[in-house]
């Protein structure tokens, strides 16, 4: 009887640690933990939301994405950050603001952990490029995550119309196609701009901030111009500046449509979008959602060209897009976790299923990868594009924010006349340098 | 010295009740403004481990920012313009709802629908509708011909006008309201005694109306005064400050030199004069209004 008993009691304790072995086996290595990330509100954001949920499916970290409008997502974040609040494990960094985010500490450095899990990353099959995304200084304090470059986005079905081409030789002497030089660019805008019929040549952002700062340095870029440099040189007024900014003011002044100097990216797109605007500089994270009928009235009807300089040689196009950085102020434990979900996202099968739910890629092999290449047939330019990509255009320095607030104010003034394009950025010019000086 | 006994008696009790709201008042609206006047005389960015005294540098430089004076100038002339017809609107429709029948009563409570909406999506829906491309309200204004020259918020010359009529949508039925509520509580008999005399609508209007509901101005006044003052949220979603610098009012100015631009110490001396600017015209307003009644003799 004894032994009955024995044997039962012996049965019951085996059972209940096969059990409890069991349950620690199949445990997630995260269940319960929560990450908390800020980001931007942009094409990719949606399918964001539901990598997170994937996420807390294979390790138990729950991923709350907290979608905020750019001027929103940066004020948040930065509060954040200045006052320790720590809201958020992590946010997505735009390209602009790393070297503010860098010299700050507001993120903290990946490198150890890039170098550690380097094999695992494949970081060779990372576009070169795409590193801007938060390399400051030797410092990596943003990890590559949708990559963006500004092309020119044209209607293929007009200017490729057999009519339209004769007329346009007509007037103008030479083929029409999609144009490499800002002398052509000017030509094929003045020609589609036709305001009676509600149709516009080319369209730029130009409401006051961010908007038409950020529009109007991919113009001064085709001019060769540049803002500022490292060591804070100042070069805003120089005559290619000028030039690329008398540019700018034609194309709110003869081709856009009426609410132009309003528009935001979304304004702009919409006006694409919607077939009023036949030309404008755009971000590649956009591509896919024009031949998507649901937001889309120009389905199949669209070209994605080298964006137009002035000599037309040396094609460079200009990068930016989005990274994600670690809040410096969280507990070691929890910079691990959230470094684990960046290289979960980062992964090569990951992108390539972001980039089917409108992702942006950083790596070769999403933009290599047969599947894509069939759906997406733009890729191929893409890649060039990538491989030719400049993200330093706009600067990445610690100023920025001022400096793009100061040209915000400047190009608008000019673009709405208030100030003349030599007069706004001489005065654009004087400000940043105090900015330094200070 | 007190006794336990004596602190904690009848005496004193009311001391006690009223405890916690010192507490309060002086937690969150004495120790803000202390400190903002204080941060007012450093030089500090938001982040930085340092502040650097700087007297009144920071409150030189504000005068000397022609932003800041600019937003000065567009903050007094939208008060003026917004205040102005919400005022003017907002008595006549106090008239008007001031009757007692079944559609006045309906309407009293649909005219304050406006007031319940966030201010945020009172802009985004007005910026929608005034779009300048694919806007309702933008296409009728064009179709009867109105010259809007390529949209309210693009043209320099309109884009505060637009902001001032967003700000009159929303807040003229406060106005009416309170101005109703001070009809209401008028007495009957001065209207009896003047229409025996032959007194017209208007003579009644002029000489018993206004006077006596004067009190009730003077508060729909400086309420919406100070909160019109404030004004952030239309700017912020539809205009950014723009075209150019038409729109950026002091409260605007100061976010961005605070919160986007992190330079605290500068937004904070800025903020004080804002404050003490608005503290004047409150006082300003009260006064005249009380000037102008002593010397009427009227009520006040």
């Amino acid at each position: 009887m004894l032994r009955w008993r024995q044997l039962v009691g012996v049965g019951l304790i085996a059972i209940l640690a096969l059990g409890i072995s069991l349950v620690g086996f199949s445990q997630k290595p995260y269940e319960g933990e929560v990450l908390r990330l800020a980001s931007m509100a942009d094409q990719f954001t949606d399918y964001l939301v539901v990598l997170g949920r994937q996420f807390e499916e294979l390790t138990g970290a729950r991923v709350e994405v907290d979608v905020l409008g750019y001027v929103e997502l940066r004020e948040k974040v930065v509060l954040d950050y200045t006052t320790n609040t720590k809201q958020y494990d992590l946010a997505t960094v735009d390209i602009v603001w790393t070297g503010e985010f860098a010299e700050k500490g507001w993120t903290t450095d990946l490198t150890p952990y890039i170098n550690r899990d380097y094999i695992e990353l494949n970081v060779p099959d990372i576009l070169p490029v795409t590193w801007t995304q938060g390399e400051w200084n030797g410092k990596q304090v943003a990890f590559p995550m949708a990559g963006y470059v500004n092309s020119l986005i044209y209607r293929t079905d007009l200017l490729g119309d057999a009519d339209e081409q004769a007329a346009f030789l007509a007037e103008y002497g030479y083929e029409l196609t999609a144009p490499r030089t800002l002398d052509e660019l000017e030509d094929v805008a003045t020609f589609f701009s036709r305001p009676d019929d509600g149709m516009y040549g080319l369209v730029a952002n130009g409401a006051r901030g961010p908007a038409v700062a950020q529009d109007w340095m991919e113009y001064m870029r085709g001019f060769g111009g540049r803002v500022v440099d490292r060591e804070g040189n100042v070069y805003v007024d120089s005559p290619a500046a000028i030039q690329a900014l008398e540019l700018f003011v034609k194309i709110f002044d003869e081709w856009a449509p009426p609410g132009a100097p309003n528009y935001w990216w979304d304004d702009r797109e919409t006006s694409y979008r919607t077939g009023m605007s036949v030309m404008q500089s755009s971000w590649s994270i956009a591509r896919a959602g024009y031949e998507n009928p649901e937001i889309s009235l120009v389905v199949g009807k669209t070209g994605m060209g080298i964006t137009p300089t002035a000599s037309g040689d040396n094609p460079a196009f200009g990068f930016g897009g989005w990274g994600i950085g670690i809040n410096a102020d969280i507990d070691p434990d929890r910079q691990d976790i959230a470094w684990e979900f960046i290289k979960w996202i980062a992964s090569e099968e990951i992108q390539k299923e972001w980039m089917l739910n409108d992702g942006a890629p950083i790596r070769l092999s999403t933009l290599l990868d047969p599947e894509l290449n069939e759906a997406m047939p733009w890729l191929p330019t893409m890649l060039t594009m990538f491989i030719h990509g400049d993200g330093d255009y706009r600067p990445r320095v610690p100023e920025y924010s001022q400096i793009q607030d100061i040209l915000g104010l400047r190009v608008n003034q000019a673009i709405t006349h208030e100030l003349t394009a030599t007069e706004a950025l001489t005065l654009a010019a004087e400000e940043i340098r105090e900015l330094y000086a200070d | 010295m007190l006794s336990r006994k004596g602190i904690f008696s009848q005496k004193y009790s009311l001391y006690w009740m009223m405890a916690p709201l010192f507490i309060y008042l002086a937690a969150f609206y004495l120790y803000p403004l202390i400190y903002s006047v204080y941060i007012g005389f450093y030089e500090w960015s938001l982040g930085d481990a340092t502040k650097t005294f700087v007297g009144f540098r920071n409150y030189v430089s504000a005068f000397q920012d022609s932003q800041f004076t600019g937003s000065f100038l567009n903050t007094a002339i939208f008060v003026i313009a917004a205040v102005g017809i919400e005022l003017t609107l907002g008595l006549s429709l106090a008239l008007l709802l001031n009757r007692e029948s079944w559609p006045m009563r309906i309407l009293r409570t649909v005219i304050l629908l406006p007031t319940l909406i966030t201010p945020l999506v009172v802009a985004l829906t007005w910026k929608a509708l005034l779009n300048p491309d694919i806007g309702a309200l933008t296409y009728y204004i064009r179709a009867v011909g109105i010259d809007i020259g390529r949209g309210i918020f693009v043209e320099r010359g309109l884009a505060m006008a637009g902001i001032v009529l967003i700000d009159v949508w929303q807040w003229t039925s406060l106005i009416t309201i309170i101005l109703l509520a001070g009809l209401k509580g008028m007495p009957i008999e001065p209207y009896e005694a003047a229409y025996v005399d032959g007194a017209s609508r208007w003579q009644a209007f002029r000489y018993i109306t206004l006077p006596l509901l004067r009190p009730t101005i003077l508060i729909a006044l400086v309420v919406r005064t100070l909160d019109a003052m404030k004004i952030f949220d239309s700017v912020f979603a539809i205009t950014g400050g723009g075209p150019g610098t038409a729109t950026t009012t002091m409260n605007f100015h100061i976010f961005k030199v605070g919160i986007q631009h992190l330079k605290v110490g500068a937004a904070s001396a800025m903020s004080n004069i804002f404050l003490l600017f608005s503290v004047l015209i409150g006082l300003f307003i009260i006064r005249s209004v009380f000037l102008s009644a002593r010397r009427k003799g009227g009520a006040v």
